[in-house]
């Protein structure tokens, strides 16, 4: 028996821990490049890749890496940032807490004070990947105790979907900031970025590794991207995030009677033939394209869930 | 003693103290004191300090919301625990028994044939012009004639060690988690002072609250689907919602998860459609219980949930309109109200009180308003009390004119001294006034969880023990 709304929080829980995650690994690839910049340009994309350039501008602050790392950090105005995802995600853990292990709840709260910790001081941009990858430490470790203590019903199912669903969608934007710049017309001439930023991608996914033992050492940044989509071993994989996602609807369907039914089956079959036929050139334009069509299968069976499961009548 | 012991500085006055005894005799030797008078205060300190770190952690909190988001605080807590004697024990729970059977036969009564107000043995207009009495409620049956499931009653103990009753709690008394956690924390932090004490356990509350709720249930319902109805995560106690939900494995649900349908039954709304609803253990006020019924403005509530309770369909734990039983006005007449119903004494003492309504009473509070306590009717959590020893001459005047205008409403009582436990502050262990809640479960018998909620007042020389007041709380052992 489990209550619509436990359902919503499951997943909504799941999805907010997985974007703080996201967030910061999003902040140090960006940080590792632009430390080789001499403007702080390199902190743009970040605020097209969320849609987030307008929300930006409204601050009225200029727009240098300080301001944007803090924007997505710690600024609790900015529903996109690391302090309002562990919020969230602590409030709707909240409302789950008697169906969480103690152990869970202990380590949400201990993340979610870490954070606001941050809040306190104003941090120097030097501290920047220290702090981004204490966040990731924080994530990795509630994950872990999620893992250890939680019983394997419904609230894992929807918590677990939640996780999936995000990480698919973030891994996508985490490509999208070198590409979305081929989706303006008059700008096709830009350069596409080159070995050393796929380096750089694939191992704050934790690919890096693994990609060297999978491909030739000559390897094409087109088989980077193919590895961070459709590998289905890379835990990091927009393809194994939804193989995760599918697994857990199976578990649904088949351990609680809780048939995903036919609006999300479709969703998920959409989402599913999209990963298996990725285009031919997995670059420039079409590689953008691509990543917005999955972004777009994500949002639809995200929707669907909602209707499904969330919104009781 | 030694020279840097805890016990440095420990004067109970002329109060009664928990574990030395009365003021004026020789202390009583005392094991627990023994074994405290090892520790010195930077140790207990230090690790008062961790284990109130830990409570942060595991989320014992209440929350505080304002516009910069939630902030979790703790309750204080006290690492000096409260001891009571198998003695006095026996006294205590016999006396909460007698006290809540009572209770129930009144609220059984003045919601059926009313004869104790037929009898005169309390002015009917108390009854049944008290704002908490549902005469919604006239009539419908409930299952053991079980009115409140879930009781506190709030004693304190005198210059003398006699414990008596301050007041009763039968709409929804909290603090039973605190009771247990307390017990856990003691256990992880302070093991060495519990070690070879035989103390009662409390950690099977949760299954007997459970085991009660099965029993009030709508007759002839094989497995009762429970739940547990909170205000939501904005409510000061909603720790407590989650902890009670999670011990007896029932969900904690939100008035908006519930619905009644035209043949008034009750439903939770899952993942797999509408399920069938048969006991609630509600934290919700009767006013916000049902908008078809009460407050139409409440969001909190169910609306229908009170055609289904009169169809005898849903259980509520604690029924409709029991407030009015633990009002401050009637508490006066709890004496009678026991040798009414029971035909026997009271085992415990009510405070002696005197009922402002009567003109005898009247004249005698305003002429002793200065020594007295005075309480409004019909408020909880130590609102609007006066303490005339510790008023200003501006607040006695003001008192002294709003109980001329509406006597009715106020109840007044002796000072009374609050006995006093070693408490941990940063000099060591002082003298700090304490009370006693203990929890009753009523199915179709009566049982007193064998512990309870010490608050204690943390500061020096207060008496107002109340957690929303900055009280804070002990665990509290009955020996066996």
């Amino acid at each position: 028996m489990m209550l619509a709304r436990f359902a919503d929080n499951a997943f909504w829980m799941g999805r907010y821990m997985e974007r703080a995650e996201s967030l910061s690994r999003l902040l140090m690839v960006t940080e590792s490049f632009a430390a080789d910049q001499e403007s702080d340009e390199a902190w743009e994309p970040i605020l097209s890749v969320f849609s987030d350039t307008e929300n930006y501008a409204e601050r009225g602050r200029p727009l240098t890496a300080l301001n944007v790392a803090r924007f997505y950090l710690t600024d609790a105005s900015n529903p996109n940032s690391v302090i309002s995802a562990a919020s969230m995600m602590k409030e709707n853990a909240r409302a789950l807490r008697h169906l969480l292990s103690t152990e869970s709840w202990r380590q949400v709260s201990m993340f979610h004070a870490s954070i606001v910790n941050l809040q306190k001081r104003r941090f120097a941009l030097s501290r920047l990947s220290e702090i981004c990858s204490a966040i990731r430490d924080g994530c990795f470790t509630l994950r872990g105790v999620l893992d250890a203590t939680c019983f394997r019903d419904e609230v894992w199912r929807f918590n677990q979907l939640g996780a999936a669903v995000e990480r698919a969608d973030q891994v996508t934007r985490l490509i999208d900031i070198k590409y979305y710049r081929f989706d303006r017309d008059d700008d096709d001439q830009a350069a596409p970025p080159d070995v050393a930023w796929w380096n750089t991608l694939l191992r704050s996914a934790s690919g890096y590794h693994a990609f060297q033992r999978r491909h030739s050492f000559n390897a094409d940044p087109a088989d980077a991207a193919r590895f961070l989509i459709c590998d289905r071993h890379l835990p990091l994989s927009v393809t194994n995030a939804a193989e995760a996602a599918f697994y857990q609807l199976t578990r649904l369907r088949e351990d609680y009677d809780a048939r995903p039914g036919p609006q999300i089956d479709r969703a998920a079959a959409a989402l599913k033939a999209r990963l298996a036929e990725p285009p031919a050139r997995l670059s420039g334009r079409s590689l953008h394209r691509y990543l917005d069509q999955i972004q777009r299968e994500i949002i639809a069976l995200a929707n669907a869930l909602n209707d499904r499961y969330f919104s009781p009548a | 003693m030694t020279k840097k012991d805890a016990f440095q500085g420990y004067d109970p006055g002329d109060n009664f103290c928990e574990i030395f005894g009365p003021a004026g005799e020789k202390p009583v030797t005392n094991p627990l004191a023994k074994r405290l008078a090892k520790y010195n205060t930077r140790t207990l300190n230090q690790r008062n300090s961790a284990a109130e770190r830990e409570l942060q952690n595991l989320g014992i909190t209440f929350t505080v919301y304002s516009d910069s988001g939630a902030i979790d605080r703790i309750l204080p807590f006290d690492p000096i625990p409260r001891q009571i004697s198998q003695s006095d024990w026996r006294k205590i729970e016999t006396g909460c028994r007698q006290r809540v059977t009572a209770l129930n036969a009144f609220l059984t009564d003045i919601y059926g044939k009313q004869k104790i107000l037929n009898d005169g043995v309390i002015p009917k207009d108390l009854v049944l012009g008290n704002k908490n009495f549902r005469k919604e409620m006239v009539g419908v049956k409930l299952p053991h004639n079980t009115y409140t499931h879930i009781s506190g009653v709030d004693l304190i103990r005198d210059e003398n060690g006699e414990f008596l009753v301050l007041e009763d709690n039968c709409r929804s008394p909290s603090g039973v988690s605190y009771v247990i956690e307390n017990r856990h924390l003691m256990m992880r932090s302070f093991p060495d002072l519990m070690e070879g004490v035989k103390i009662m356990p409390v950690s099977d509350y949760g299954k007997r609250l459970r085991g009660m709720l099965i029993e009030t249930s709508p007759p002839r319902i094989q497995d009762p689907t429970i739940v547990l109805l909170t205000p939501g995560v904005f409510n000061s106690a909603y720790f407590e919602h989650v902890f009670l939900a999670r011990e007896m494995g029932v969900p904690l649900v939100e008035g908006r998860d519930l619905v009644v349908d035209e043949n008034d039954r009750v439903f939770i709304k899952t993942i797999s459609g509408l399920e069938r609803v048969h006991m609630i253990y509600r934290r919700i006020d009767d006013d916000f219980l049902d908008p078809e019924m009460f407050n139409k403005e409440s969001m909190l509530g169910v609306p229908g949930l009170m055609r289904s309770l009169k169809a005898g369909k849903v259980a509520i734990a604690n029924a409709v309109g029991t407030g009015v039983a633990d009002d401050k006005a009637v508490y006066a007449y709890m004496p009678r109200i026991i040798e009414y119903y029971l035909g026997e004494e009271a085992v415990l003492n009510n405070v002696h009180t005197y009922i402002c309504r009567e003109k005898d009473d009247l004249a005698y509070v305003l002429e002793h308003l200065s020594e007295l306590v005075v309480k409004p009717v019909g408020e909880s959590g130590g609102y609007g009390i006066v303490i005339g020893p510790k008023a200003t001459k501006a607040e006695l005047t003001a008192l002294r004119r709003v109980l001329k205008r509406n006597p009715a409403n106020y109840i007044a009582q002796p000072m009374i001294r609050l006995s006093v436990s070693p408490t941990l502050t940063k000099a060591g262990l002082r003298a700090r006034h304490v009370d006693l809640r203990p929890f009753v479960l009523t199915g179709k018998e009566p049982w007193v969880l064998p512990g309870g909620l010490t608050r204690v007042a943390m500061r020096e020389g207060s008496i107002i023990v109340n957690s929303s007041q900055g009280g804070g709380s002990k665990d509290t052992w009955v020996m066996r």
